[in-house]
């Protein structure tokens, strides 16, 4: 009965690495972003900037998504200079408005906004992702198999479409076999086709509620030398969100 | 001595409010705001002044229940260094020359230590609408710098993000289908005649945002050439003002654009309308450039037309420029994490002036920012951004806790 169960898990595994084998760079990409984009989800979030000089600056936010990231609250918690603000994103981030408590204002930002710094961090919004971007944005490339963070890992290339507008001409990332979690991926800018502008490497990966989860990111920006972290301090899946949650009403409580 | 009365008051029954609260709500009292010391550089004609405030916004929330919120929040200023400044200095020679030596010590404006309550309101949120009610902040219009539906608040050119004072209201938003939302608000003053009363009917159509506005209130002008001895101000003329307007804010051609359209009806003086359209983008480099168009015929198009009430009327808020048409550019770029340096540019079509005002924004810490400027009018005598109206420069910390 043992040698069975033995002889069963050994041609799972054999299935499992010879349907990785199998996987294209599309259809790693779309089990990545499954991951990444669940049905619905709920985080609290903790950002810790690390400046050239060292100084840190930390913000505390708790965050919302629906309909596979296509609508997205981020309201900050932490610290009292930016308590209350509010950004709300809708289709996929197409639409964005902002909430600034203190003088009651919304003000609708256009795409482009995506592109600015989140709170100065070296996350931009758009780098926050939601949605289908590696989809939608970039066509994939599958390249050699590769290690990396202490994972057996597919290495994968997305390069820019020529209709899209992303901030990024060219992505490289390491996935992890095991559970589609991409553990690092290297932003490059047009300007400067091969060195890395920025790596994001995610880490402390867990299951929660099913879905495999890095608890901690960390952003390093090679341009600036500095360093963003973020980290779930506590996050739930499949959750049944109401659409007045993403309201522009709900954006101002 | 009144000042400190009024204080001991507001601290008194802050006090008796929040220990007469139920503690299962004062456990949700929010106590927080900011302390914001700030000096303001002027040089004029040759004299180097300084005027230094100090700022406590002490704000009050508490949730008191999951369809009420409360929110009030308390400002102590007080002003030091050169707090009188004369208007006339700041004005051409040709109007100065227009004022009656009689009346040359009326032009003024002083400031002095206060303590305000700047909003108090309850919100009353259920599933078919919002109630709030109290002195609370009221945003109208989609623009940057200048917005055509809005009557009740007064933006620095130089510094417009900054928060405007709360205004007495009751205010019904009720979502209607969709995306779309009707607001009413009233804003009562002495009689019904005199209040202000809104409605608005919000909704979005594909990438935009758009607003329908329409607007009754009595518009309050002055005429700063004749003195009213028994009000001890200069003599007013309120009259009937309605105002039937529109905004909208969205995407195009990766652009974000806005617009924002106001006619209004006057009872007695000439009709004028407002119009501000505006259009920004954030490069890749990250920086951002913002450029926004403002006319108002109630502005004039040749700087010698400008009188001491056209003057008058835009120092005191009352009119929200004296050039028919001016153009607000502004481009930032984020240095560092911390640091963004930018460039606001003024420019007024009607007269050729201009204004240049460098920004400088820095986090200090996770709850400390600077931000400061500095302005140089470029104009000739008499324009809107004349050389006479002085360089200068502003430092401000903000602190929050």
């Amino acid at each position: 009965m043992k040698q069975a169960v033995i002889m069963l898990i050994g041609v799972l595994l054999g299935l499992n690495s010879l349907s990785g084998q199998a996987l294209s760079g599309e259809e790693i990409v779309k089990r990545v972003n499954d991951i990444m984009s669940p049905a619905s989800s709920w985080a609290k979030s903790k950002m810790t900037i690390t400046t050239t000089s060292g100084d840190k600056r930390t913000f505390v936010s708790e965050s919302w998504s629906k309909n596979k990231g296509e609508k997205n609250l981020v309201r900050y918690l932490e610290p009292s200079r930016v308590k209350g603000q509010a950004v709300l994103m809708l289709n996929n981030a197409d639409d964005i408005w902002m909430f600034f408590p203190r003088t009651q204002r919304v003000r609708k930002l256009a795409t482009h906004a995506k592109r600015q710094k989140m709170q100065g961090s070296d996350f931009s919004y758009e780098d926050m992702g939601g949605g289908d971007a590696f989809i939608d944005d970039f066509a994939s490339t599958r390249l050699e198999d590769d290690t990396a963070e202490g994972f057996e890992c597919y290495q994968l290339e997305l390069l820019r479409k020529p209709e899209s507008d992303a901030s990024y001409s060219r992505l490289r990332l390491w996935v992890v076999k095991e559970n589609f979690v991409p553990v690092i991926i290297d932003y490059y800018a047009e300007k400067e086709p091969e060195r890395p502008l920025k790596r994001l490497v995610a880490s402390d990966i867990r299951l929660v509620d099913g879905i495999p989860t890095a608890m901690k990111m960390v952003m390093f920006n090679q341009e600036d030398n500095t360093q963003t972290e973020m980290e779930f301090l506590d996050v739930k899946y499949n959750l049944a969100l109401d659409d007045s949650l993403f309201t522009e009403r709900n954006l101002k409580k | 001595m009144r000042t400190l009365s009024s204080f001991l008051t507001f601290l008194l029954m802050a006090g008796i409010c929040l220990l007469s609260t139920p503690l299962n709500a004062q456990d949700k009292v929010e106590i927080f705001g900011y302390f914001e010391p700030q000096v303001l550089g002027t040089r004029l004609q040759g004299n180097f002044y300084q005027t230094f405030t100090n700022k406590l916004r002490l704000d009050l929330r508490s949730v008191l229940s999951d369809h009420i919120t409360f929110a009030a929040n308390v400002n102590f200023i007080t002003y030091h260094g050169k707090t009188e400044w004369d208007v006339l200095e700041f004005l051409s020679e040709k109007i100065v020359s227009s004022v009656p030596p009689e009346m040359l010590d009326f032009y003024v404006l002083r400031f002095e230590h206060e303590i305000f309550l700047d909003n108090a309101w309850v919100k009353l949120s259920f599933k078919p609408l919002d109630i709030t009610l109290g002195k609370q902040q009221i945003s109208m219009g989609t623009g940057y710098v200048w917005n055509p539906t809005d009557v009740f608040n007064h933006k620095d050119v130089l510094d417009p993000t900054y928060e405007q004072p709360g205004h007495n209201a009751l205010r019904v938003d009720v979502p209607l289908m969709g995306s779309t939302t009707l607001t009413a608000l009233y804003s009562p003053e002495s009689t019904w005649a005199e209040s202000t009363k809104l409605v608005e009917l919000k909704s979005r159509i594909g990438r935009f945002d758009l607003f329908v506005t329409a607007i009754e209130t009595l518009w309050r002008v002055h005429d700063y050439t004749h003195f009213d001895p028994d009000g001890m101000n200069f003599v007013e003329h309120p009259e009937k003002r309605q105002l039937l307007g529109g905004s909208t804010a969205g995407e195009f051609l990766g652009l974000g654009v806005w617009a924002e359209y106001a006619y209004n009806w006057m009872e007695k003086s000439d009709d004028f309308y407002e119009l501000a359209a505006g259009a920004d983008y954030t490069f890749v480099s990250q920086t951002y450039v913002m450029v926004e168009y403002y006319r108002n015929t109630l502005g004039k198009t040749d700087a010698s037309d400008y009188d001491l009430n056209d003057w008058m009327r835009f120092f005191s808020a009352e009119q929200k420029a004296i050039a028919r048409d001016q153009v607000y550019i502004f481009g930032q770029h984020p240095v560092t994490d911390l640091l963004s340096l930018g460039l606001q540019t003024i420019y007024s079509i009607s007269d050729s002036s201009a204004a240049l005002v460098p920004t400088l924004f820095y986090s200090l810490s996770d709850n400390v920012e600077v931000f400061a400027y500095l302005s140089f009018n470029l104009g000739k005598e008499g324009t809107a951004y004349a050389r006479k109206l002085g360089d200068g420069g502003l430092i401000r910390l903000r602190a929050y806790f």
